[in-house]
């Protein structure tokens, strides 16, 4: 028993790392622009289907690393992810039920809202300008959702998680 | 069962309580104290695989392309490296014999003579996706010497400053950044300016310009060494557009980059001769500019 908990938690927090690296890996910056929210994505794949293991301290964390890995002040992306992740541990049982073109729309608001965070904190603390183009990883992240969820889903299986 | 019996010990509220708090007393010891530049060095260095991770296959990619480059086209790019080093040389030859005739006409105003510098190469291994902040990570860290504040530069010119370093990465703010501003001078009126990054890679804002100011639209602006940050004469930006606007108190000047901002990979990190702080490297990687 002990061992399968530590294959779990190894197999969640590979595939959280392979998102972060798909965060940071360089593009063109037309492409950069439209890069999913990966790690958002993994957080939310996982709470919905293991909220006992991966949680909002987890998603903190997690926001925590974005925050180091991007260079901004940390804590941004940390309360972002950790706001943004309470809806979906508290409604996994409904999400889970929900179709994946359901399940896509909910993510286009949860990716926004996460934006959004940031975006504010960034605009109050470090003046920023407002860019539109920043919010448009809430649609390519709805796109990439499917698959996401289906391939996270195939590993979860594979490695008999529950 | 493999659930464990205290799934739901804590509320889900408290949790997400927790968690906010934590992420604005972070927010707070960074961002109004500053106090995380110390833990920076020590997260960074924890992050730093993700990084190396992160550009293996555009490494993969590159040296592929580079494996299946024709014959052909290897001499022909020979031949123009070999056309560009003739010219460089040339330049030297003028540049040494300026040196020294600049050198010896110091001496003669007794003003004391300009340190060489020593320069490193260093790679750009990520670019931040954050389009609220300009930076990049280099593969050079606190192992190559590297420190807060250094300046760096390309082939073109100013690139920007070290602000958090790892142990082998340090992260590069870029001039264009909306919270750096970078002392300047023109080069032929010697006016002094402060050009300010505003999030655009492509664009400079010159900030308390006079509307009776002597500068014009295609000056080039040099750093004037005033600051201590950047050392004097490298090339910044070249002023764009004037708008003598009288309903503002300033004149909106605008400069463009010298430097690509938007495709950087190879950087060049300088050193003071003379500083406590110099460039570690058992190779001769470090050499007098």
């Amino acid at each position: 028993m002990t061992s399968r908990l530590m294959v779990q938690r190894v197999v969640i927090f590979s595939t959280v790392l392979l998102s972060l690296i798909f965060a940071v890996m360089p593009m063109t910056l037309t492409l950069a622009a439209w890069r999913p929210e990966w790690p958002l994505l993994a957080m939310i794949y996982w709470i919905i289907a293991l909220p006992h293991r991966v949680n909002i301290g987890y998603a903190f964390l997690v926001g925590l690393a974005v925050d180091i890995l991007l260079g901004s002040t940390l804590g941004f992306h940390a309360a972002a992810y950790a706001l943004v992740c309470y809806p979906a541990a508290r409604h996994y049982p409904r999400i889970r039920n929900f179709s994946l073109s359901q399940q896509a729309l909910l993510v286009v608001l949860l990716v926004f809202l996460a934006r959004a965070v940031v975006f504010v904190l960034e605009h109050y603390l470090n003046n920023a300008p407002f860019m539109l183009h920043y919010f448009w990883p809430a649609i390519s992240s709805a796109l990439f959702w499917p698959w996401v969820f289906l391939i996270f889903r195939k590993i979860r299986r594979r490695f008999q998680m529950t | 069962m493999s659930t464990p019996l205290f799934v739901r010990s804590v509320s889900l509220k408290v949790r997400l309580t927790l968690a906010l708090s934590l992420a604005f007393l972070l927010i707070f010891l960074d961002h109004r104290l500053g106090a995380m530049q110390p833990v920076r060095l020590f997260l960074n260095s924890i992050v730093s695989p993700v990084q190396y991770l992160a550009v293996v296959p555009e490494q993969a990619l590159d040296s592929l392309i580079s494996q299946l480059q024709s014959r052909r086209a290897l001499i022909i790019e020979n031949e123009s490296l070999r056309e560009d080093m003739l010219a460089l040389r040339g330049q030297m030859q003028r540049y040494e014999f300026l040196m020294l005739e600049n050198e010896r006409l110091r001496r003669l105003l007794a003003s004391e003579a300009r340190e060489d510098r020593l320069r490193m190469v260093a790679e750009v291994i990520a670019v931040d996706s954050d389009p609220f902040s300009h930076q990049v990570v280099v593969n050079k860290g606190t192992r190559h010497g590297v420190f807060i504040g250094q300046p760096v530069i390309d082939a073109q010119g100013v690139i920007g400053q070290v602000t958090s370093v790892g142990v082998s990465t340090a992260r590069v703010i870029l001039i264009s950044d909306q919270s750096h501003a970078i002392p300047t001078r023109a080069a032929e009126s010697g006016i002094r300016v402060i050009a300010q990054g505003v999030g655009d890679t492509s664009m400079l804002e010159l900030m308390h310009v006079p509307h009776s100011t002597e500068l014009r639209v295609g000056d080039m602006l040099l750093t004037s060494g005033l600051g201590g940050v950047f050392p004097e004469g490298y090339p910044v930006a070249r002023i764009q557009s004037i708008v003598r606007d009288e309903s503002l108190p300033f004149a909106r000047v605008r400069a463009v980059p010298v430097a690509n901002l938007d495709r950087i990979r190879m950087l060049l990190l300088l050193w003071d001769a003379d500083s406590y702080e110099q460039p570690i490297r058992p190779e001769q990687e470090a050499e007098p500019l």
